[in-house]
């Protein structure tokens, strides 16, 4: 369709886009690109420009100039790169594995494998503690303690990135051409060559694409960084949180903010220039798995399960078992009035930035059905550390600190992405005829949006909704710089008694931790609770999420 | 009387329709053929609303209806791929575009019910659409049109989705069936036989332009 008529159609399409944008774009533009430009301002000019902040200007490079700065800055940028690396030499193996034997247990591993997406950082880092820490069941074992060094830190991270690693690398192992690899062998290629050769240059740009991921969320960490790096491991986000909440030194943080934003902004646009070429999987004979035939091809599949069981469950499991060696009378003495109350406050907060973060996303992903601009803004809250957004909110809306609708609407913010993917995604695949059958059968386009639209899409509303809790759930960042002491929640409350020294404190972190992971529990089973979604001819459809769907909480 | 006046349609910069004149009286079934990508399911769209024409108009019962939206030209379209909700229950399949004419939901069941009866599928009433064969998904779509008294009846290559035989014994029980309800029906198919077992009249899109057939 072309000339008027288009043109009368188009913008009619407009004018609905334009309203149903209208809220999801207020959020963003208030709520982080006024924030974050407001930090830039901020970090350009090396001014403080925050009541109470220590004097003094800061140039644009002092965090190359100072040694110690300098250091956070590159250990930041190497703990990120060192886990890439670690990720990607563990994670393709392990996928290869996965993607290529057939195996009792098969999809349960699979699923499984997105449990790490819904542990709350904070969990997480309790969760490596309580292997390798002070009182480690491992360290203590072997006699090693790891305190005061990068290992803690690194194991976190790959606790959380190995997943995603490997289940984009099954997906991508799923898109390779069981007929190219046939006509490779036929042609004289070993297995070996034959998946350098053809494999290898299928999969390399998802596997690529879901490293710039990690790397991302590697160097944008704070929860992880704050709980397992100790004083010299730290990174920059946790530097920029001890420079505004104890040393008040604003401009300084303004500055390492601003590298922060430009160096993250960089690796997402690499991140997104390399998902924009990756095309649209066409329909292939995916190899077929077989199940491991011979010693060599069991003890891969069982060092890949082990691999995977000792990285990605153990810290899991650690937590549980420190929060029963705790014992009864830690169990009870726990739940006192302060932990009650941050139990209801997680719960209300939760709930609340749950309700706002599904009607944004909802609204971005009906309103991004036709602009390729507005549907990857809502990768945006993504890409920017939490502990960025929260700087910026904190100095541009200062009279505002430590009230409930900033708070609330921050959290939300930085949950609907998970909504507007996961919908957006839905919209796509919803065949145009049934809107159209809805029209033509005398219902009126909000009718139609009710009665079939949202019905077709709850199974991805759903997952969408349940990322957003769990996100929603593990929120630490935020709450740590915007939050009152008495909207105290379980993953700050964990922190505190992480803060207090003496085992009766630890012990009752690991109770509390259980707690919440009990909540992300919850969470997980939404999203993987095996919902037969199914296409017009009745065919269930099992849509695999993208590892661009994913941000751990 | 279903009357489409100087339709014209471009498909980016091919004129996909060029100033198309046609008439379909009330019982009367007009087959439009023509290849792939001749616009057929495109000037089906402008019918029933769901596209704007580039120029011309679509008139009913002497009403320019051009700037009404799909829900108000109550106009049933059956779609090749017959577009059932998988969400719903059969009945409710049936039921759905009464209850959009506001009729209660247990009038609208009862309705549908009595409706399911007489095309054989009362025994399915409660079982969702992917349960069914390709013919009895078919019936469905053609209940569901005819339960609204639709003023109009488009089908977009209604039978393509089945096998031969199917085809043949259906395209029987729907003309009796569309006859009985004597409203004007254009068929929209690529295949001649199908368009003489089914349309007293035909007529071929072929580069933008109608040619009658017989």
């Amino acid at each position: 369709m072309t000339g008027s008529a288009t043109r009368s159609v188009r913008r009619s399409d407009l004018h609905t886009n334009l309203w149903l944008a209208l809220l999801p774009a207020a959020a963003l533009l208030l709520l982080l690109i006024a924030p974050l430009a407001r930090l830039a301002l901020s970090g350009f000019t090396g001014e403080a420009g925050w009541p109470g902040a220590a004097p003094g200007t800061w140039s644009l490079w002092m965090p190359w100039q100072d040694d110690y700065l300098r250091w956070r800055v590159l250990w930041s940028l190497a703990q990120a790169g060192i886990t890439c690396v670690l990720a990607f030499a563990l994670g393709l193996p392990l996928a290869w594995v996965l993607a290529r034997f057939e195996f009792a247990g098969r999809t349960l591993v699979l699923r499984l494998l997105m449990l790490p997406f819904v542990v709350p950082t904070l969990v997480a880092a309790l969760g490596v503690l309580a292997l390798w820490g002070p009182r480690g069941l491992l360290s203590g074992w072997l006699g090693i303690n790891l305190q005061d060094t990068p290992w803690l830190l690194l194991y976190g991270n790959l606790f959380f990135n190995l997943c995603m690693v490997v289940r984009a690398g099954v997906d991508a192992l799923g898109q390779v051409n069981a007929r190219e690899v046939a006509a490779a062998r036929s042609l004289g290629a070993t297995p070996w060559r034959a998946f350098w050769r053809i494999e290898w240059p299928a999969i390399a740009p998802w596997l690529m694409s879901s490293l710039c991921l990690v790397f991302l969320y590697c160097f944008a960490g704070f929860g992880l960084a704050l709980v397992l790096g100790g004083q010299r491991f730290a990174t920059v986000e946790v530097e920029i949180y001890t420079l505004v909440a104890h040393e008040l030194q604003i401009g300084q943080a303004s500055v390492l903010a601003l590298w922060m934003l430009g160096l993250t902004g960089s690796v997402a646009l690499l991140y997104a220039l390399l998902e924009k070429r990756l095309a649209a999987p066409s329909r292939v004979e995916p190899v077929l798995r077989r199940p491991p035939q011979g010693m060599a091809q069991w003890l891969a599949l069982l060092a890949a399960l082990g691999a995977l069981f000792f990285i990605c469950a153990l810290p899991v499991l650690a937590i549980v078992w420190q929060a029963w060696l705790a014992g009864w009378a830690t169990w009870v003495g726990v739940f006192d009035a302060e932990v009650r109350a941050a139990l209801w406050n997680t719960l209300r907060f939760s709930a609340m930035a749950l309700a706002l973060a599904t009607l944004l996303g909802v609204l971005h992903a009906l309103a991004a059905q036709r602009s390729v601009f507005w549907r990857a803004a809502a990768f945006l809250p993504f890409v920017v550390s939490p502990v960025t957004v929260a700087f910026g909110l904190l100095l541009l809306y200062p009279g505002w600190t430590a009230s409930l609708p900033l708070l609330l609407a921050a959290y939300a913010v930085l949950a609907y992405p998970f909504v507007a993917k996961s919908m957006a995604a839905g919209l796509d695949s919803l065949p145009a005829h049934l809107l159209q059958a809805a029209r033509t059968l005398g219902a009126s386009p909000q009718r139609t949006f009710w009665r079939v639209t949202l019905p077709l899409l709850r199974p991805a509303l759903r997952r969408g909704m349940a990322f957003a809790a769990a996100t929603a759930l593990g929120e630490f960042a935020v709450t740590l710089f915007l939050s009152r002491p008495e909207w105290a929640t379980l993953t700050t409350l964990i922190y505190r008694r992480l803060g207090h020294p003496g085992a009766a404190s630890l012990d009752q972190a690991f109770v509390l931790a259980s707690l919440l992971m009990l909540l992300a529990l919850l969470a997980f089973l939404l999203i993987e609770w095996p919902v037969a979604e199914r296409d017009v001819a009745g065919r269930p459809v099992e849509r695999q999420l993208q590892t661009g769907d994913l941000r751990h909480a | 009387m279903l009357e489409l006046r100087h339709i014209s349609q471009n498909y980016g910069a091919r004129a996909l329709l060029q100033d198309i004149d046609l008439t379909v009286a009330a019982g009367e079934i007009v087959a439009l053929l023509g290849p792939s990508g001749s616009g057929k399911s495109t000037l089906l769209a402008i019918v029933a609303g769901l596209q704007r024409p580039l120029s011309g108009s679509v008139w009913f019962d002497g009403q320019d209806i051009t700037r009404l939206a799909p829900e108000q030209r109550r106009f049933a379209l059956m779609f090749q791929d017959f577009a059932l909700f998988p969400h719903l229950s059969v009945l409710d399949n049936v039921a759905f575009g009464l209850i959009e004419q506001k009729q209660g939901r247990s009038l609208a069941r009862a309705r549908s019910l009595d409706m399911l009866a007489l095309f054989g599928l009362a025994g399915h009433a409660r079982h969702k659409v992917w349960h069914l064969s390709g013919g009895e998904q078919q019936r469905v779509a053609l209940a569901r049109a005819l339960i609204t008294q639709p003023r109009a009846l488009l089908l977009d290559e209604p039978f393509s989705a089945l096998d031969a035989d199917l085809r043949v014994s259906l395209r029987a029980e729907f003309k009796t069936r569309i006859q009985a309800a004597g409203m004007p029906t254009l068929l929209v198919t690529h295949d001649e036989q199908e368009a003489r077992a089914m349309a007293a009249r035909a007529v071929r899109l072929s580069a933008g332009c109608l040619e009658p057939l017989w």
